[in-house]
């Protein structure tokens, strides 16, 4: 593999790194199985790409997408939580709605930004410190907030619901927020990939739910999420394997079109290790 | 202080409801122990009282917010977080953004006082403890959370005699200290007996005796096993209809 492709490989696994943590906050820390991943992420890069031909600061483009992503992930909790709606479909059934959404706003598949400057560069180091610096710009306040007595309250509404309530923690307002994050976060990253490639197309979320579940289960395989710091590095450490894992893959020829059968073995394989695991241990 | 006026329950698929007007008033930092055997509806009362159940009819009064400690541990503590973790979450009445670290020193402090070794545990999770140990950390868990209403549903029949003497001691002596108005369901009639400032009986969804001041304390174990059997002969007899 040459240096250009390792680091390219970084460099994506680094944004991809930010879906993971996406959904890590739903799965790990509200037991909710949120499959938003898949509206939110081409969401949060059709606000983007709009706002930036529209002239509007990329940084603050990026923003606009991460607030109106959030605002998905607010629904999808509040579909669940309101209707009563399995927290799987109603991920599913808003991700469908959102591709419409994305074609409303951007009002064609696809929209070009070459003309426009966006906040990455030729440099790949900066721009891979870049997404570090915005990415410990999330990561580290929720990493603190977790330490505080609303994040301990925001860990227990998934780890036991009942004794959750009899604290008279409101599981819905910590289940709204952590959506919202989770949402904000896969923006955050649907952001950037549009600026990164000067482009925005309507189907670029088709899969990245897969590709984030991948790296997640990865990097819990690798150093187990039993303590909290070791859970909120698993993402960032399964997305750098895991990018890599994919880049030998297609080193090695794996045809581009077997990339999700590729993905989906290696999120089974590692549930499969995971359990087998669990049954000699226990 | 907890009040109920006419508490009744039932339950679909159950003919008979399983409390009857129940009527039951704790004073302000009163201890009563509740004894009953499996069905009288104990464990139904502590639901209606705790708020997972609500009753079909009647009034309660709460003077306070209520804490529990149930029979499975899992239902009242989260195994996958520290010891330090699961306490310190029962003393945030009022949450703040700070860390809950600051709790450890006063909270290291408390388990030492129990006199089991427990403290060298503080940050590991608790699954690396036994069912009794985890228990302990539950009761404790509810002794310091603040809250003015205690329940307590056999929270020491899983533990050895060793244990159950001691946590059952640690229990009445800060359920004292505290002034916590407290209902505990037991099968263990010396517990019945010995700790508590009332005692009532639970058959066929009734209360069928009360006793308090000087009847309870110079009641003996043998006759409370005596007014026992004699319900469940009645029981037995009648099919278990409630012959009141």
């Amino acid at each position: 593999m040459s240096t250009d492709l390792i680091m390219n490989g970084l460099q994506q696994s680094l944004i991809l790194a930010i879906i993971a943590y996406g959904i890590m906050i739903p799965f790990r820390f509200l037991d909710f199985a949120d499959l938003t991943a898949d509206g939110a992420y081409p969401l949060g890069g059709a606000i983007c790409a709009i706002c930036m031909s529209g002239g509007v600061h990329p940084a603050l483009a990026i923003f606009y997408g991460m607030i109106c992503a959030g605002a998905m992930g607010v629904c999808t909790a509040l579909i669940h939580l309101k209707f009563r709606v399995n927290s799987m479909l109603g991920g599913v059934i808003l991700s469908a709605m959102a591709y419409s959404v994305n074609l409303r706003i951007m009002g064609k598949p696809n929209i070009a930004l070459f003309d426009y400057d966006g906040l990455f560069g030729a440099n790949i180091i900066n721009n891979m410190l870049l997404i570090v610096t915005l990415l410990a710009c999330c990561m580290i306040p929720f990493a603190v907030f977790l330490r505080t007595d609303f994040g301990l309250r925001f860990r227990v509404v998934g780890l036991n619901p009942n004794l959750a309530q009899l604290q008279c923690i409101s599981i819905e307002k910590y289940t709204i927020f952590g959506l919202f994050l989770a949402g904000a976060l896969f923006g955050l990253a649907g952001s950037l990939m549009v600026q990164l490639q000067s482009y925005m197309d309507v189907g670029i979320g088709v899969g990245i739910l897969i590709h984030g579940l991948a790296s997640l289960m990865i990097g819990e395989a690798i150093i187990s999420n039993s303590t909290l710091n070791r859970q909120l590095l698993a993402p960032l450490l399964g997305a750098l394997v895991y990018q890599q894992v994919q880049g030998v893959a297609l080193s090695l020829g794996l045809a581009p079109s077997d990339l999700k059968f590729f993905t989906g073995t290696i999120v089974l394989l590692v549930i499969a290790l995971k359990k087998s695991k669990t049954k000699m241990s226990g | 202080m907890l009040q109920l006026n006419n508490v009744s329950k039932s339950f679909s698929g159950i003919f008979e409801p399983v409390l009857k007007e129940i009527n039951l008033s704790v004073a302000e930092g009163e201890f009563c122990t509740v004894i009953g055997a499996n069905g009288s509806g104990k464990s139904t009362l502590m639901k209606i009282i705790s708020g997972e159940h609500l009753a079909d009819s009647g009034k309660i009064k709460k003077n306070g917010d209520v804490t529990q400690v149930v029979q499975d541990v899992n239902k009242g503590t989260i195994p996958s977080m520290t010891m330090l973790e699961n306490i310190a979450l029962s003393r945030m009445k009022t949450p703040r953004f700070s860390f809950y670290k600051r709790h450890k020193n006063e909270i290291v402090d408390k388990i030492r006082s129990l006199n089991i070794g427990l403290e060298k545990f503080i940050d590991q999770p608790l699954s690396v403890l036994s069912g009794g140990q985890r228990q302990t950390i539950a009761t404790l868990m509810a002794l310091n959370s603040g809250r003015k209403i205690l329940l307590l549903d056999e929270h020491t029949s899983a533990l050895d005699p060793k244990m159950q003497k001691m946590l059952m001691e640690y229990t009445a002596r800060s359920i004292r200290e505290l002034g916590l108005t407290t209902l505990m369901i037991t099968h263990n009639m010396e517990e019945a007996v010995k700790y508590g400032d009332r005692l009532i009986m639970m058959h066929n969804g009734r209360i069928v005796f009360d006793l308090k001041g000087s009847k309870k304390s110079q009641l003996k174990i043998q006759s409370l096993l005596e007014m026992f059997h004699k319900f469940e002969d009645q029981n037995l007899l009648y099919g278990g209809k409630n012959v009141h």
